[in-house]
């Protein structure tokens, strides 16, 4: 028998899913904003276009996930299972610097098996907003503001150009959707919306931008309005009337 | 060259009206040379359970014999003969436990229930069930028993014209195949008799 | 020696690796394993959640079954559609399964379709994508209807709307066209419905027919071959017919059964005992 033909499909079981991704981080006094795009992928499917990358870890700390989608969310798994033992425990709030270490610790000592960049940010009430980056190889390293996944490559540049210190909330926010949004522009695997977390010391607040409800960027052809790209005949034309 | 292709083999079970068939080839070879041409791989559990075993005729054996193992033991722990759905399962969870390393064989199984009603179902090496309705069929003669049992099957055919069908398909189907073939043999089992008959085919 | 063992130890048994490698290295090629090529989907509607399959299975480029079952039952509240191999799909589900109604046993609770998913994707993680199953999960629980899809790594998704298999490509264009929120029960199987005939005549490890599961907070209504698009077309009035003694036999043998034991009631104290059941017939 010629196992030449394979009705396994198109790369899905040969390939491991990828959150081929931007994901960003940034600190402000008081709290932290983090963003995502939403798109995750089987070799060149979009298997999810709206996936939720930001994962609560505890209430008050959260997790960007990059790279394997089995291996981030088996770490993150892993990770607040072990810190909400802590936290009961502790009979307080986790500080984002143990969370940060725990993901770190399983990066760390996992490395060879694992395709992990992440990014764990919070607040808590020592050190207040903090971001922490673990990249690749399981390093920790605390930064004022990080990005990382495929997408990220294409934004240095504007982050630390845009980048300011002691920005406040709201131009946080909207530095995380211009650097996230330039990046989906560029990157083949990022796309889909903007999801955003804001931790503060009052919780958290999730945000959503949808896909046509991002800023244009250089060459991009902005959406009309009310279009749907499978509305029928029938639809186009009462919305039209 | 695939493993399963390297002795060479054709297996059909059918069923019939309160009775089933099952039949296969006789050679046994060592890719295009020809070794036996009274190879066994249809192998009694008991009176009214089959099972053939196509693939590499090393580990058809071992099989066998860990299939009649477990089947003795059940039988003294149980005080009865296995079900074929008891035995297929038990066939399945042996040959999947071996997932990573399997047998190079393809089980077919096919029995009678204890009312009466026929029983056929086939596996892949890594024990993935399927049963049927009709027939089923495995070995190197594969795409050609498919094509056969397609065309000749009919349902509920009585014992002696079950054997004419299902002889018909393996004889017809193994002149298409370099690999299985030299005659045949065939058991009908039904109710009340087991009825064995071995197949005048080519010897080419 | 563990082959003589009766309780064997549970899992892998990894004996035959070395001799599997061997020959590898000789240059044969792994065989075939059944694959079901699949294409299934599922959808959450407004009052629960509704699953499908097409029914065909494959080995190679062969159609080894036709009229296949790809909805394979989790808990009575939960069913998983399976795509990948054969053998991965039928293990897994059934390890869980059979997990989750000792879990009930235990806790007196209905399963959670969470539950089902944590344990799928822990045991798919732990082999690393080697057990290839990639499942549609969808069930009802105490917490509403869900839905999620596994990927053979063990990562999941959780969707109002997912495919998998080699056909998700043209169910998922369905979908996309027409999905839209707070379905009815009939438009959910329909939409379930047409996304799988997508499958079922634009790719080629799909076929037969569609296979359609609903699940809501009263229980499951498992439609088997709610279509059946591809019915047989050469179907001959009369058949073939050989005449008996047609074929030319060698040798005849003839094993009389069941009168080859006789069960009789031996024992004085008989009445005091249920009648012994006894397989073999007088």
């Amino acid at each position: 028998m010629d196992p030449g033909m394979d009705f396994s499909g198109p790369q899905w079981t040969a390939n491991e899913v990828q959150l081929g991704t931007t994901i960003m981080a940034v600190e402000f006094d008081g709290g932290v904003v983090m963003g995502a795009d939403s798109r995750t992928s089987t070799g060149n499917y979009v298997s999810n276009r709206a996936s939720n990358k930001i994962t609560a870890l505890t209430d008050n700390v959260y997790i960007c996930r990059s790279g394997s989608a089995a291996d981030t969310q088996t770490i993150s798994d892993y990770v607040r299972y072990f810190l909400n033992q802590h936290v009961v425990e502790k009979g307080a709030p986790a500080d984002v610097k143990t969370a940060a270490n725990l993901v770190k610790q399983m990066a760390y000592q996992n490395k060879n098996n694992l395709q992990a960049g992440m990014i764990v940010a919070g607040w808590d009430k020592h050190l207040g907003g903090q971001v922490y980056g673990i990249p690749l190889g399981g390093t920790l390293l605390r930064l004022p503001f990080t990005i990382g996944g495929s997408g990220s490559s294409y934004i240095y540049g504007f982050c630390d150009q845009a980048y300011k210190e002691k920005m406040t909330q709201q131009e946080c926010e909207d530095f995380v959707i211009k650097a996230v949004s330039l990046a989906m522009a560029r990157d083949g695997s990022s796309g889909g919306v903007i999801r955003t977390a804001t931790i503060t010391e009052k919780g958290v607040e999730r945000k959503m931008i949808p896909g046509d409800k991002l800023p244009l960027w250089f060459e991009e052809i902005p959406v009309e309005p009310g279009f749907r790209p499978f509305a029928k005949p029938a639809e186009e034309a009462t919305t039209a009337a | 060259m695939s493993i399963l292709t390297y002795n060479g083999s054709a297996i059909i079970a059918m069923m019939g009206k309160n009775c089933f068939a099952i039949a296969s080839d006789r050679r046994l070879g060592i890719q295009q040379q020809t070794l036996a041409t009274d190879f066994q791989r249809i192998f009694k559990i008991h009176d009214k359970l089959y099972i053939g075993l196509s693939g590499l005729a090393s580990d058809v054996q071992t099989l066998h014999e860990r299939f009649v193992f477990r089947h003795k033991l059940y039988k003294l722990r149980e005080e009865r003969d296995m079900k074929p759905s008891t035995f297929a399962n038990l066939v399945s969870s042996m040959l999947y436990e071996k997932r990573f390393g399997p047998y190079f064989a393809e089980p077919v199984i096919a029995g009678l229930n204890s009312d009466g009603s026929p029983f056929i179902c086939t596996m892949d090496l890594l024990g993935a069930k399927q049963f049927s309705s009709d027939f089923v069929v495995s070995g190197t003669a594969s795409e050609s028993l498919y094509g056969a049992c397609e065309s000749m099957y009919r349902p509920d055919l009585e014992p002696e014209d079950l054997f004419e069908v299902i002889s018909q398909a393996l004889l017809s189907s193994v002149d298409r195949d370099c690999l299985s073939g030299w005659g045949g043999i065939v058991h009908i089992v039904s109710e009340n008799e087991v009825i064995t008959r071995t197949l005048k085919g080519r010897m080419d | 020696m563990a082959a003589v063992m009766v309780e064997e130890a549970a899992g892998f048994s990894f004996d035959l690796c070395r001799r599997n490698a061997s020959l590898d290295k000789l240059g044969i090629k792994p065989p075939n394993v059944r694959k079901t090529g699949t294409t299934i989907v599922g959808v959450v509607y407004k009052d629960g959640v509704v699953l499908g399959a097409d029914t065909r299975a494959t080995e190679g480029d062969i159609v080894c079954d036709k009229n296949c079952e790809k909805i394979h039952y989790i808990a009575p509240n939960i069913w998983c559609c399976g795509a990948g191999t054969a053998a991965d799909t039928e293990n897994v589900t059934g390890m869980i399964s059979s997990t989750l109604e000792l879990h009930r046993y235990s806790t007196g609770r209905r399963s959670r379709v969470v539950t089902a998913l944590t344990l799928l994707k822990e045991h798919l993680f732990k082999y690393q994508g080697h057990v290839s199953a990639a499942l549609v999960l969808g069930g009802v629980d105490n917490t509403g209807p869900h839905l999620h899809t596994v990927y053979p790594h063990g990562s999941t998704d959780t969707l109002p709307y997912a495919t998998m298999g080699s056909g998700s490509l043209a169910a998922m264009a369905v979908f996309e066209a027409k999905y839209k929120e707070n379905l009815t029960r009939e438009e959910a199987i329909d939409l379930v419905a047409s996304a799988i005939k997508a499958g079922i005549f634009n790719d080629l490890g799909s076929g037969s027919n569609v296979d359609v599961c609903v699940i809501t907070k009263d229980g499951k209504e498992m439609l088997r071959n709610f279509e059946t698009p591809n019915p047989r077309t050469y179907n001959r009035s009369k058949g073939y017919v050989f005449p008996r003694g047609h074929t030319p036999v060698l040798s005849s043998s003839v094993k009389k059964l069941g009168d080859l034991v006789t069960v009789e009631d031996a024992s004085p104290a008989a009445g005091e005992l249920e009648a012994m059941e006894v397989d073999q017939k007088p």
